[in-house]
């Protein structure tokens, strides 16, 4: 990662269109590598990892050039650990907190407004959570993405790894060793990041070919298949990111090794699905 | 012109994204569309910062190859690239195929069609230029005194690409010419864990002539000719690895300097002193240890100077740092041997900085020189190549694809001397390196793109 900047591109941008504005410098603590990144539309924030100095780092949603962050959350009271684990990071702006996974089976939060060497509010561990984030090694090892649903108060967090496993449903609250309330059975392929979207209570990933759509269950376990749709990427690697643009009914993707940001339009993922859902399925490709 | 949002529009805007069910009409209904699933997964290349496995440790096949190749370095070269090929024409080509039957096809792209020019190297001896082109994986040779393109629109023309499967190449980010045979080394900052070695002549999708098994996240090269040992800076776990410079497959360093007391807090820019056997390693300051929660720090970025035959937990003899030095970022560097001057890509600064009689400075002293201004059509210089023959400095700018040529004792706002350009003359990159992440602002209407 030759240059860890932050580039902020018009929503309308395409093949070599400049970026707006770029955090980048040392001023800005940024370093490699930002496996994910949230951006807190009520207070107007940007919050990111620098992983290469365990620490948490809140912008202005505004940032510009080499610029300050305006928070950073590091040192021995954190908790914070690992390098590749400390990639992904979390906000729910309207309960005030950041999330973070920690390779030692912890889901770290933080309150939105800490700064320097401060503990996390509260920790979900131990064995019933059945937490399996991976574990730090010498040259990667990621936690997954973990993603807040702050209207059915729910926190979702992938295990078993990029090839697909299950996502544990707790609620959002949840520390101790508290276990989770659902599960969606999976296998549930993802990259670097997922998203929900809250109001219809769906999750949606890309597994490099597809974008996949399931239901988010608030009980039990979901068996339920997915939605597929084809959005394949060409040259891309498993580390792939994702966002939702709901007013737009868009949803873009970070290809990793692709260099570039896909915008694709998915009303599937915004809309109310008719009886038997959305689509109709042709014959295979292949 | 921009209209600025109130605290109550930004709120409302929120609201707007949590609750934008409501907003779902019924005239916006889903639509039926043709759906071809696509396989996921496995049969995918995934040697990735993030991938299951772990990438600094070798999975057996990978073991096998290497192995293979120590013992019969030239009839397994072909193998070893359909092993670890980054697979991109497939890839590519399987997208085009499902969207032609029916796959959806993105509305929009964000991409650098130019290249991403992460470094450079000059070779005297057949007069030639070679730029690595980290957005496109490739990297491109040009005449030495190819003249600057006289039209806005014009670029300057190769003489060779080195691109494909065969060649192994991603992500690359740190180059170094061999000053006698011409072979090109090439290392990346991501992925492949890998250096490959090119002869000088190489041309098209070409396997390498030696493949070299790296730890994860090597930033730059460095050499000692009269060892014959070849330099490599690695971010994290921060450490210098030392390899023969005919090291190939699972071969393992000569030695590495690494341990709390080195400093090497995110080391970049490497460079090889000979004449009075140092080393100097330009840091960012990012520190912790991976194994210990809360170990997170920031120190200022240094350039830490070492003897060359430095080895283990070393203390470095001397740190260059402060407000004064202007470090930030500091990418590629260069010692010049015959006047002690050590050239530094500064990528922030906008600037090559350069400081006179390095091997005996300490602590917060101002570079002697300062190449900086809008004359010098420097933008995110992160590479820098001295040619001691014609008594040039070439700077490689990852921002506006260019490499940039001035007279080696250049100072100020000059203006280069001739220009090898790759996109036009106004270009801005997007300064891409791996989008691996990604989040939307609906306040602005903006994409996040972290690298």
């Amino acid at each position: 990662m030759n240059h860890p900047q932050i580039a902020i591109f018009a929503r309308s941008a395409k093949e070599d269109t400049p970026y707006l504005r770029s955090i980048e410098g040392q001023k800005s603590l940024l370093g490699r590598t930002m496996h994910d990144i949230a951006f807190d539309a009520i207070h107007d924030e940007l919050v990111v990892t620098s992983p290469l100095a365990q620490a948490i780092l809140s912008f202005r949603g505004a940032a510009n050039g080499e610029e300050a962050p305006l928070r950073a959350i590091q040192g021995d009271k954190t908790q914070i650990k690992g390098v590749g684990a400390t990639g992904k990071v979390s906000i729910d702006p309207i309960h005030n907190e950041i999330f973070l996974a920690s390779p030692d089976q912890a889901i770290l939060v933080f309150d939105r407004m800490a700064n320097g060497n401060v503990a996390p509010k509260r920790i979900l561990s131990g064995p019933d959570t059945q937490l399996s984030l991976g574990e730090q090694r010498e040259g990667g090892g990621n936690v997954p993405c973990i993603r807040i649903d702050p209207i059915h108060n729910l926190l979702l967090v992938p295990v078993g790894g990029y090839g697909g496993g299950k996502v544990l449903i707790f609620d959002r609250t949840a520390s101790g060793n508290t276990p989770p309330k659902a599960v969606i059975q999976g296998p549930v392929r993802m990259g670097n990041q997922f998203e929900i979207y809250a109001p219809k209570l769906r999750l949606i990933t890309h597994t490099r070919n597809n974008i996949e759509i399931w239901k988010i269950p608030e009980s039990g376990v979901s068996t339920e298949a997915p939605l597929k749709i084809p959005a394949p990427l060409g040259r891309q690697s498993g580390d792939i990111g994702i966002v939702l643009d709901p007013l737009h009914k868009e949803v873009i993707i970070a290809t990793a090794a692709g260099n570039n940001i896909m915008t694709f339009s998915v009303p599937e993922v915004f809309d109310d699905w008719p009886a038997g859902g959305p689509l109709t399925s042709a014959a295979p490709v292949r | 012109m921009r209209v600025r949002r109130t605290k109550l529009e930004c709120v409302i805007l929120s609201a707007a994204l949590v609750a934008i069910g409501v907003w779902a009409a019924p005239d916006r209904a889903s639509r039926l569309v043709s759906v071809q699933q696509l396989p996921d997964g496995s049969d995918w290349c995934m040697a990735d910062e993030s991938s299951a496995t772990n990438p600094s440790s070798p999975s057996p096949d990978e073991k096998i190859l290497f192995s293979a190749l120590r013992r019969d370095p030239y009839s397994t070269l072909v193998f070893a690239a359909q092993f670890t090929t980054p697979n991109v024409a497939e890839q590519e080509r399987q997208a085009a195929e499902a969207r032609a039957h029916g796959a959806r096809t993105p509305v929009r792209t964000i991409r650098d069609t130019a290249p991403t020019y992460s470094a450079i190297a000059v070779d005297v001896n057949s007069n030639e230029v070679i730029l690595q082109d980290n957005n496109l994986w490739e990297y491109l040779v040009f005449d030495r005194l190819a003249p600057t393109p006289t039209r806005s629109d014009e670029i300057t023309q190769p003489k060779r690409i080195v691109k494909g499967d065969k060649t192994l190449i991603e992500f690359n980010n740190g180059l170094y010419v061999d000053p006698v045979s011409g072979d090109i080394f090439s290392v990346e900052s991501d992925t492949g864990d890998k250096m490959v070695r090119f002869p000088r002549a190489a041309e098209g999708d070409v396997a390498p002539k030696a493949v070299l098994h790296t730890p994860h996240r090597v930033y730059n090269l460095a050499a000692d000719e009269a060892r014959q040992e070849i330099f490599a800076t690695i971010e994290f776990p921060p450490q210098v690895v030392i390899y023969r410079k005919d090291a190939s497959g699972e071969e393992k360093p000569l030695r590495t300097i690494e341990g709390d007391d080195t400093g090497l807090d995110a080391p970049h820019g490497i460079a090889v002193d000979e004449k009075d056997q140092l080393l100097f390693v330009s840091t960012w300051g990012h520190h912790s240890n991976f194994r210990i929660a809360g170990t997170g720090r920031w120190y200022p970025p240094a350039i830490k100077v070492y003897p060359l035959a430095a080895k283990g937990n070393v203390k470095p003899l001397r740190v260059i740092t402060g407000d004064r030095t202007q470090l930030d970022w500091p990418a590629a560097m260069k010692f010049n041997p015959s006047n002690g001057d050590l050239y530094v890509a500064n990528d922030i600064g906008q600037s090559v900085i350069v400081f006179a009689n390095a091997a005996k400075l300490q602590g917060d002293v101002p570079p002697a020189r300062v190449i900086h201004g809008p004359s010098t059509r420097l933008r995110n210089p992160t590479g820098v190549a001295l040619d001691l023959t014609h008594q040039e400095l070439w700077v490689s700018n990852l921002g506006n694809s260019s490499a940039t040529v001035y007279p080696l004792m250049a100072n100020g706002d000059v203006p280069p001397l001739r220009i090898i350009r790759s996109a036009e003359e106004s270009k801005r990159g997007v300064n891409f390196g791996r989008t691996a992440a990604v989040t939307y602002d609906p306040i602005r209407q903006e994409i996040l793109v972290p690298n």
